[in-house]
């Protein structure tokens, strides 16, 4: 008897074995309750440099958190049931690396009871974009830019921010989430090449049909400025934005891997865009840094309320019971 | 083998001691159970026995006692048409007053004399020689012409296998086995799970518990259900003038097989009723990122569809929370979730469904030449008509392979199964048979049939649930309407079977295990 198959776009075998990465996923989870946010180090960290650490950090925090909305999008579009459970827990992991940050800005005493730091207005632009239209873009945008996103501001920032600070314990939560974020990117790229491999009409259908759609022109009006303000931070804070070029040239190297990926249309978008962002010379950076400036003058007001799930974040590795509204879980 | 061979053996058995053989054995007093038995005994079949394992009738109904348990399909619909009960208290009748109903068809129909309760069937295995099943049931064994398998679709549940479950040191508390001695007020709890159990247990629970969270794994489409009781008046009506109480149930009836164009069948209609599905969350959940969390990424109808209007109410609760980040594991304390957090809780209410049995009774049994049904069926199960197994004579199997509703009340197709199971002891007791055992081309022509219809079906659209085999492979659902599937088993044919009689044994005295058969 024939046996009734799924209907599921059928994309290419993945170069990976899925089903091993989710069981290696579910296999390393890990929780902030692990970790002793007390243990001695804090002194490590030099006042004058809080301020700007606050701030980073801050960013950083959020970025997972964009991340996190990120994946939960992908998981609606994954071209197989195991890999829509692996974006299941990348979602919750990217949730999971901000509530580490969080926990570490308040071991460092930079954050007061209940507070949890303000969204720049970038990520708030980047909240309202994903909130309006992650959901309806296609597997081919959603799994070109999530990459870019993981191995330029994610991934990368978090091995930089090791070389200054000295805490004991902020080494261990980013051995933590590093080791998370290289399964990601191992995920991300095995995805893109995947999607590479489809019908190239299917991606030029995607392509063109999105490149023109005002959520992706508005993604890119918001992209553009978050970059370049993290790249600010970056050299405030007294770090050589050299480090974050290498680290989008990652992305480059890690796409020219895979044996389709360069056929995703999208992926050259962001590859020569990146090589502008690594060139301090190039004039992108006029145009992208005045975008951080005029962002600055955005209306708050213009903003819609902040998402829910935006407010599940929070330093308490133990909840008991249910806080409806803010940062409880 | 000669006749001088087996004579001594057969003396020996012999000799021990003269078995009684019943004209059928019924496993479960279930509502499937008491039926198959009130029909035989109308078709004038009186010696028949019931094996039970609890101590009590009632089924699935004696078992759900958890708080809020109620059948979500119209009580009008959920009786059997020939022992229909005049006096629901409700649209949706509660678990207890089910349970009363069936214990009151016991009595009505002075079943309780031939049912033998505590009593547990360990194996089935028919005995080619004699003609007959030997049922074993622990260390007694009864004998039977023909079996008929009530012993419920969704009778078992046991805790799941999640990572660290057996380290939490608070109270686990299984939907289906409910604790009824742990008092939940005030407490901490997590319920996980969220399918037709949980949406019950979750609006009662937040009513009396200190918090509740919901740890959810894949939503469902949820339907409002409009519940209210109904008037004295009325059930005086139907006591009075059964012909009203019918047709009642025939409009209901008639609107749930409306329903199988879009449940069944993946059409625009199903996208019609996942509109509605939207429109109820969009009407009754305030936050938008909570319905995201809600809205099921599956056809309508693709799993069971879930009727409760005070589900999504409960969820935005003060003291409600849902939870969609994966369980990372179970700790002593209570659930780590894979954003990093620790859920500290008094208790865990696992409302994780049922053990379906979807390859065959979880007790072994043994076919005609030695088989097991087990590998027979092990991945894909098939029989004909729901009802019989090629290789396993007299045995009638009720909600067996590919007799499920989608849209409809269990009960009207469990009446099906119980006539066509009545007509083929009919058969075998007025024709004086050995042993009716379904063909084999028949019953793969209609598996054929059915796997060809089932593609056009909601349960093929590529969700993963119960009703399919690790494979994907549909051995449970019944693609069609209602009306059909009463159509077909209202038709018991004897010449889909391989038919032994003891009149060709007598006349030709064909010794006793020769698998000669005659055409019927
Ligand atoms: C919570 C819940 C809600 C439901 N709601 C609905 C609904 O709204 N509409 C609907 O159509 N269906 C519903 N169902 C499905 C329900 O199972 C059937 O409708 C119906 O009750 C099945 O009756 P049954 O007699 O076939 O099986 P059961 O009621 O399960 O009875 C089987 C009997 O067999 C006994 N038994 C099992 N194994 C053995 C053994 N080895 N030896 C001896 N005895 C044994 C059991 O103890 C039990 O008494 C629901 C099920 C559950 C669990
Ligand atoms: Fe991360
Ligand atoms: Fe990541």
């Amino acid at each position: 008897m024939a046996t009734s198959t799924q209907a599921q776009p059928s994309t290419a075998q993945p170069s990976m074995n899925m089903e091993d990465m989710l069981q290696k996923i579910k296999d390393r989870q890990w929780a902030l309750a692990d970790i002793d946010w007390d243990a001695p180090g804090v002194e490590k960290i030099p006042e004058d440099f809080k301020p700007k650490l606050k701030a980073f950090m801050a960013d950083l925090c959020w970025i997972e958190n964009v991340g996190a909305r990120g994946f939960a999008a992908m998981a609606k579009k994954a071209p197989n049931d195991t890999i829509a459970e692996i974006y299941r827990y990348f979602h919750a992991e990217e949730q999971r690396h901000a509530n580490a940050e969080l926990a570490l800005l308040k071991r460092w005493g930079m954050l007061e009871d209940g507070e949890i730091p303000e969204p720049s207005v970038n990520i708030r632009m980047a909240i309202e974009w994903l909130d309006t239209y992650a959901d309806d873009m296609p597997l081919s945008v959603l799994g070109t830019v999530i990459p870019m996103l993981e191995v330029a501001l994610d991934g990368a920032l978090l091995k930089f921010l090791l070389e200054e600070v000295h805490d004991p314990v902020c080494h261990q939560v980013f051995e933590k989430i590093n080791n998370d974020e290289s399964r990601h990117i191992a995920v991300d790229f095995a995805v893109l090449d995947m999607i590479g491999h489809a019908k190239a009409r299917k991606l030029a259908i995607d392509f063109v049909s999105n490149v023109a759609s005002p959520g992706l022109i508005i993604g890119m009006l918001m992209y553009v400025p978050l970059l370049n303000r993290m790249r600010n931070n970056l050299v405030d804070m007294g770090l050589q934005p050299e480090k974050l070029y290498r680290a989008m040239e990652r992305f480059e190297k890690l796409g020219r891997r895979g044996e389709y990926t360069h056929r995703v249309p999208l992926f050259q978008v962001l590859r020569v865009h990146s090589k502008m962002v690594v060139d301090p010379k190039h004039p992108y950076h006029l145009l992208a840094n005045s975008m951080v400036t005029l962002s600055e003058y955005y209306p708050r007001a213009l903003f819609r309320p902040i998402p829910t799930w935006f407010k599940e974040l929070t330093y308490e590795p133990v909840t008991k019971g249910v806080k409806k509204g803010m940062n409880a879980a | 083998m000669t006749v001088t061979d087996i004579a001594p053996k057969k003396r020996a058995s012999r000799a021990k001691k003269p078995v009684t053989v019943h004209t059928t054995l019924v496993i479960g007093a279930g509502f499937t159970g008491l039926g198959t038995a009130i029909k035989l005994r109308e078709a004038g079949i009186e010696d028949l026995v019931i094996l039970e394992r609890a101590d009590r009738v009632g089924g699935t109904w004696r078992d759900a006692t958890y708080p809020g348990a109620a059948c979500d399909i119209p009580s009008q619909l959920y009786s059997f048409s020939f022992a229909k009960n005049p006096n629901w208290s409700r649209t949706y009748s509660p678990s207890a007053e089910i349970c009363a109903h069936i214990e009151e068809l016991a009595e009505r129909f002075d079943l309780t004399k031939d049912i033998r309760f505590n009593t547990e069937v360990t194996a089935l295995a028919f005995d080619k020689r004699e003609a007959r099943w030997e049922v074993t049931a622990g260390r007694t064994k009864f004998y039977a012409r023909s079996v008929v398998i009530a012993s419920g679709p969704l009778s078992d549940a046991s805790l799941p296998k999640i990572r660290g479950i057996d380290d939490y040191q608070g109270v686990k508390v299984l939907s289906a086995r409910w604790d009824h001695d742990f008092d939940f007020t005030g407490k901490n709890v997590a319920v996980i799970g969220t399918g037709a159990s949980a949406i019950q247990i979750i609006p009662e629970l937040v009513k009396v518990a200190g918090s509740v969270k919901v740890f959810q794994r894949t939503p469902g489409w949820v339907m409002p259900r409009l519940d209210s009781s109904t008037p004295a008046a009325v059930q005086r009506v139907f006591e009075k003038l059964p012909v009203v109480q019918q047709a009642a149930r025939t409009a209901l009836f008639l609107g749930h097989e409306v329903a199988a164009t879009g449940l069944v069948w993946n059409t625009p209609i199903t996208t019609l009723i996942q509109q509605a599905g939207k429109l109820h969350l969009r009407m009754t959940v305030k936050d938008k990122w909570l319905r995201r969390q809600l809205t099921p990424d599956f056809r309508a109808g693709c799993k069971r569809m879930l009727m409760s209007s005070d589900y999504y109410p409960a969820l935005q609760a003060d003291n409600c929370k849902l939870i969609t980040w994966p369980i990372a594991t179970i700790t002593p304390d209570g659930i780590q979730t894979s954003d990093g957090l620790q859920h500290e809780l008094d208790a865990i209410v696992f409302a994780t469904g049922y053990d379906v049995h979807l390859e065959g009774p979880p007790y072994p049994i043994t076919g005609i030449d030695g088989q097991l049904l087990s590998d027979d069926w092990s991945g894909h199960p098939q029989a004909y008509k729901s009802a019989s197994a090629h290789g396993y004579p007299n045995l009638f199997f009720t909600c067996g392979p590919n007799s499920g509703p989608g849209h409809n009340s269990l009960l009207v197709y469990a009446q099906g199964q119980i006539e066509y199971a009545v007509s083929g002891i009919r058969a075998l007791v007025e024709q004086d048979l050995r042993w009716l055992d379904v063909r084999k081309d028949v019953q793969d022509d209609y598996n054929v049939t059915m796997q060809k219809r089932l593609q056009s079906t909601t349960w093929m659209t590529g969700c993963s649930s119960w009703y399919l085999t690790a494979d994907g492979f549909n051995a449970s659902m019944y693609p069609g309407f209602a009306t059909q599937y009463l159509r077909q088993m209202q038709d018991f044919r004897i010449d889909d079977y391989d038919v032994a009689s003891n009149a060709a044994k007598r006349l030709w005295n064909i010794p006793a295990d020769d698998t000669r058969t005659v055409a019927g």
